[in-house]
């Protein structure tokens, strides 16, 4: 659906982009990651045809850009950062007017106009001026616009900024329905978000590509989780004999209650400790009543990866 | 003309419409011109005999002064407001050529600028009704004042459309639109005063008022026709050519 090749831009100012290639396949919903000023918007921005790419090869359903840019446009859906509307018209009319606009046959126009609505959960709401609508509805505004004309591919930058939580979890509802025939790229710098919602991320920093996987697979990049175990024990000698196992990097004492102590206990990456930790305690006697295993979360995959 | 066009044109229209600048612009237009037009009938009371009141009108320079002002105000929010609000990413997103959005916004101030016009027009209506169609209308030099008028239009409005491409900030299109249609609209006045044959011919060439004046009397001279048609037709191209390098980021 996506494929980008060597895609640079240059500001007059630096690069926002430097040579990141990357495809996305046809049903993917994919995350669009990285800290704010990654060069995330710039790339979506030049994906659907509104800024040239100083260079590099991009073909976006099915079509070259910038050659074939009208092509592009008519088969994808986009929602700008920040959702900018006309505030004077009505939702109805406007998204009729864009149902013109993005050639939305006119016999389709009314039936395509209320299905959006409903999609989006904007029919109470048709009559309304856009400048009246609260931040959540003017989303949704948004995103039927995206929609208005059926494009099999979606671009969406930063769908849920500026939302409360209880509108951001009905929009990833939302997208998560939408994403079951369609093909999704959203950016966010929201990693819950991506967990949720995406089957795969690609994690972008100051305008390289720094990972592109599935979540599965990120999460065991790095370290693959710490574990967490209380003990009755020496905490001076138990933390000496833990630190010493071949395949843990750290161990962290967190808290003492009585003679029960608990430490977090980190792997070097790419390894699983707790065989290893399971052996040692069994060795040492020492009572046990706690252990479990903090799963790597997307955090420190994006953390890892993007810090200075 | 594409359907992408009358769907902008619709929208910008009335944009236009909806906006208070516009129904102030309407007003003022009609209070000043009213003025302008008794005034003219005023003059008429006084035994002028060689001329119609249209021609007077026509000449009278503070339309002249209204029509400088009114334009950039009219243009400037064309596509300022759309770079300044980031709708314009949403606009050239969706599969529309740029010259549709350039011809439409054209169109949309165009439209307007031909409406603040009809008052106008009814003022000369109650001329006719009330004097008892004393001097029937000429209709030749009539409606070539219109056409003078409506070439001068578009020229201005191009002007405007340009500068408003140049900033998001609207204040600034209008006072750049503003000084290059000022600049133009008195550069002309030069040819009463610069000696050479040469010159003068070229100033008079551009020289808006005097144009009108023959305009207003039924001569009719191609010159100003091209000149005002290939100026708009210019400063659209300049317009196309400012938005396709996209300096300016949403």
């Amino acid at each position: 659906m996506i494929r980008v090749e060597n895609l640079t831009k240059k500001y007059a100012g630096g690069e926002a982009v430097r040579g990141i290639s990357f495809s996305v396949e046809k049903g993917e919903v994919v995350g669009f990651l990285g800290p704010n000023g990654a060069g995330k918007s710039t790339t979506m921005r030049i994906l659907t045809g509104f800024l040239p790419a100083t260079d590099g090869q991009i073909e976006v359903a099915g079509a070259k850009l910038p050659e074939e840019s009208l092509l592009v446009r008519q088969r994808i859906g986009y929602m700008p950062e920040n959702v900018p509307l006309y505030p004077e018209m009505r939702v109805e009319e406007f998204l009729e007017y864009r149902g013109r606009l993005k050639r939305v046959a006119r016999k389709d126009i009314t039936e395509r106009v209320g299905l959006v609505l409903d999609q989006c959960g904007l029919s109470d709401v048709r009559k309304k001026i856009i400048g009246t609508l609260s931040k959540g509805f003017r989303q949704r505004v948004g995103l039927a616009d995206a929609l208005i004309h059926n494009p099999p591919l979606l671009i969406l930058d930063e769908p849920t900024a500026g939302l409360d939580p209880h509108q951001i979890r009905s929009f990833r509802e939302l997208i998560k329905d939408l994403g079951r025939d369609r093909t999704i790229l959203l950016s966010t710098h929201i990693l819950s978000e991506v967990e949720m919602v995406c089957g795969r991320a690609i994690i972008i920093n100051r305008g390289k590509i720094e990972a592109s996987d599935t979540l599965a697979n990120l999460a065991k990049r790095v370290q693959s989780g710490a574990l967490q175990i209380e003990v009755k024990a020496d905490p001076v000698g138990a933390r000496e004999k833990l630190a010493k196992l071949s395949e843990v990097g750290g161990v962290v004492e967190l808290n003492r209650v009585g003679e029960w102590v608990s430490f977090e206990v980190t792997a070097l990456p790419g390894k699983d400790i707790r065989g290893e930790v399971d052996g040692l305690i069994k060795r040492e006697n020492w009572p046990l009543r706690d252990f479990r295993r903090e799963k790597a979360r997307l955090e420190d995959v994006f953390v890892e990866l993007t810090q200075e | 003309m594409t359907r992408a066009f009358w769907t902008l044109w619709k929208r910008e229209a009335g944009a236009i419409l909806l906006s208070p600048i516009a129904w102030v612009l309407l007003t003022c237009m009609a209070l000043i011109n009213g003025f302008s037009f008794s005034q003219c009938v005023a003059y008429l009371g006084q035994g002028v005999r060689e001329l119609t009141v249209m021609q007077i009108y026509f000449y009278i320079f503070h339309f002249w002064f209204l029509l400088i002002i009114l334009v950039p105000i009219l243009t400037m929010r064309l596509f300022s407001e759309e770079y300044k609000t980031g709708t314009i990413e949403m606009l050239l997103t969706a599969p529309v050529r740029d010259g549709d959005v350039i011809l439409s916004k054209f169109a949309g101030a165009f439209s307007f600028y031909l409406l603040l016009w009809i008052p106008s027009l009814l003022g000369l209506a109650v001329f006719q009704i009330v004097t008892h169609n004393a001097v029937p209308v000429a209709w030749i030099p009539l409606g070539l004042s219109y056409l003078m008028v409506t070439l001068v239009g578009m020229l201005y409005l191009s002007i405007g459309l340009f500068t408003s491409v140049l900033s998001k900030n609207q204040a600034v299109s209008a006072m750049l639109s503003f000084t290059i249609i000022a600049l133009l609209f008195f550069t002309g006045f030069l040819s009463y005063l610069v000696r050479d044959p040469g010159w003068r011919e070229v100033l008079t060439y551009i020289f808006t008022l005097e144009q009108m004046r023959s305009f207003s009397a039924g001569q009719f001279d191609s010159r100003p026709v091209v000149f005002y048609l290939s100026g708009t037709v210019f400063f659209l191209c300049l317009t196309q050519r400012v938005m396709a390098n996209r300096t300016l980021k949403g």
